[in-house]
């Protein structure tokens, strides 16, 4: 999941000169993640794995990093 | 390809050179915006010019032409250098006589794709880039003050389109499937008749500009409204939000049915240093009848849900093949479609951007710190109106470009009191 997500940020959204060297804690935020960038991201993410992202989820605490969002990901999966 | 080849223009060069078309029509510059940096002194103004030369001889667009083709367009580039135009500040007034000189650059006419001034006053100084909008975005804009300003220019450089790339990377069926989905999401658009900000439609016009820069305090309040109001994927459409606000409570001088307020979004990856020429956008709609204009709550979850349905329905890259299409109609024949609402009238309450945050963090601009900036550009009339949205170092400044005289001044003043109340959530809102 986070191979897939890495992927997409980096080919659609953000410019890294290096994204393999992009940590799983790495702040995604402050590497230049914006708020068309994140609602990219969260119908890129309940597309390709079939969940629903609640809108009222939609934090930087979820978002912030891979690890962040795959663990919201499989959350609300689990929740469904 | 050979640099010193024409460049066609892509379907967004076009969509932008169809306005410029329409501006120039009307007696007006074109389709230019501006870029504006205060600096908090002068910067190597002989470096920067050498920066110009080398940008002419790794980008030859930079000073090319456009030249027809067939049915088409394209930047033939000329070889001609951009020289820096310098100016200096005469009057005694430090606040109003760079204004002065940055809208008089504007105002004259022009045909040059991009031209860089210095306005001189006291120890600082103005740094303008102005440019025609079928060369680049506002993003590029930033991507090329970057390359004047920077320390290592041989990263950036020219990459094909974007909208090309993504279009090559879609089946004919699914262009097709989008193309008839931005028609229908167009034609929903038309539907409601939008309100505009002016009556005047004739005579000659001046471009003004109006800018409200907000404290970081200030700044900081309205982006923790924001994210309350419209979550951390709508600072944009807290602006637009705001603005309809605004424009309804002063009264909108040609009332209609609504608010429709293009925006553009942007192919280009956050922070990447290429592509820097060429458009790589496409454009979305934030639509409101008056009547949801009424409560402010429920204005911005109606903006929200018609965003998200918007990227749900992957209507953000509906328009893609749309403005390829556009490709081979004349000018007039697609200003028409862009602009003209089912009833005849205008489709823009606005012209809108949000160009994002910017910084010139410790290293400034040549060295120099960078104090403040605006944006400028010149618009279709009708709207007759431009918001820019910007924050440099964390605090937002909004810059209002308008004709002079279809906008009334104190309409627009009492407009602009109105969204300062409407962003900071104080009383009068």
């Amino acid at each position: 999941m986070k191979k897939k997500l890495k992927n997409f940020i980096f080919t659609e959204l953000i410019y890294h000169e290096d994204p393999a060297s992009f940590g799983e804690d790495a702040n995604l935020l402050e590497a230049g993640l914006d708020s068309m960038g994140i609602m990219r991201l969260i119908m890129f993410a309940e597309k390709e794995f079939g969940v629903t992202l609640p809108d009222t989820e939609i934090e930087p605490d979820n978002v912030q990093s891979l690890n962040a969002l795959e663990k919201w990901i499989r959350h609300a999966g689990q929740a469904q | 390809m050979k640099e010193t080849a024409d460049l066609r223009f892509n379907p967004a060069d076009y969509f932008t050179f169809v306005l410029d078309q329409e501006i120039r029509n009307d007696g007006m510059p074109g389709g230019y915006c501006g870029f504006a940096l205060e600096l908090a002194e002068q910067p190597d103004l002989e470096r920067l010019q050498e920066r110009l030369d080398l940008l002419v001889k790794r980008f030859p667009i930079a000073s090319a032409r456009i030249t027809r083709q067939g049915k088409h367009y394209a930047w033939t580039p000329t070889s001609r250098r951009i020289e820096l135009e310098r100016h200096k500040c005469q009057g005694e007034d430090r606040e109003q006589e760079p204004r002065r000189i940055l809208l008089d650059i504007f105002n004259r006419q022009n045909t040059s794709p991009l031209t860089v001034h210095w306005i001189a006053a006291g120890i600082g100084g103005t740094l303008l880039l102005n440019w025609n909008h079928p060369l680049l975005d506002a993003r590029g804009a930033k991507i090329l003050l970057d390359f004047l300003a920077a320390d290592n220019p041989e990263k950036f450089k020219e990459t094909p389109p974007l909208i090309e790339a993504k279009l090559a990377q879609w089946s004919s069926w699914k262009k097709f499937r989008l193309f008839l989905k931005a028609k229908r999401h167009n034609s929903i658009a038309n539907s409601v008749d939008s309100c505009l900000p002016t009556l005047v439609e004739q005579g000659s016009q001046a471009l003004r500009l109006k800018v409200r820069r907000f404290s970081e305090e200030e700044s900081r309040r309205i982006a923790v409204l924001a994210q309350e109001h419209t979550g951390l994927a709508g600072r944009t459409l807290y602006y637009l939000g705001c603005f309809i606000r605004a424009m309804e409570q002063a009264g909108p001088p040609a009332a209609k049915a609504g608010y429709c307020i293009p925006y553009a979004f942007n192919l280009r990856r956050q922070n990447a240093p290429t592509p820097v020429f060429g458009n790589h956008v496409g454009c979305l709609f934030a639509r409101a009848t008056r009547k949801q204009a009424q409560d402010r709550k429920s204005l911005f979850r109606h903006l929200l849900t018609q965003y998200q349905q918007t990227i749900r329905e992957e209507l953000d890259l509906a328009y893609l093949p749309l403005m390829w299409l556009g490709q081979w109609l004349s000018p007039a024949k697609y200003a028409g479609l862009l602009r003209k609402q089912h009833s005849g009238g205008e489709l823009s309450t606005l012209w809108f951007s949000d160009i994002g945050d910017l910084s010139w963090g410790k290293k400034g601009f040549l060295g120099v710190p960078v104090t403040g900036m605006s944006h400028l550009c010149w618009m279709t009339l009708p709207p007759g109106l431009a918001l820019l949205a910007g924050q440099l170092d964390s605090r937002l400044t909004l810059s209002y470009s308008y004709l002079h005289p279809a906008i009334d001044e104190d309409w627009l003043d009492t407009v602009i009191k109105l969204m300062d109340a409407e962003l900071l959530e104080s009383v009068e809102a």
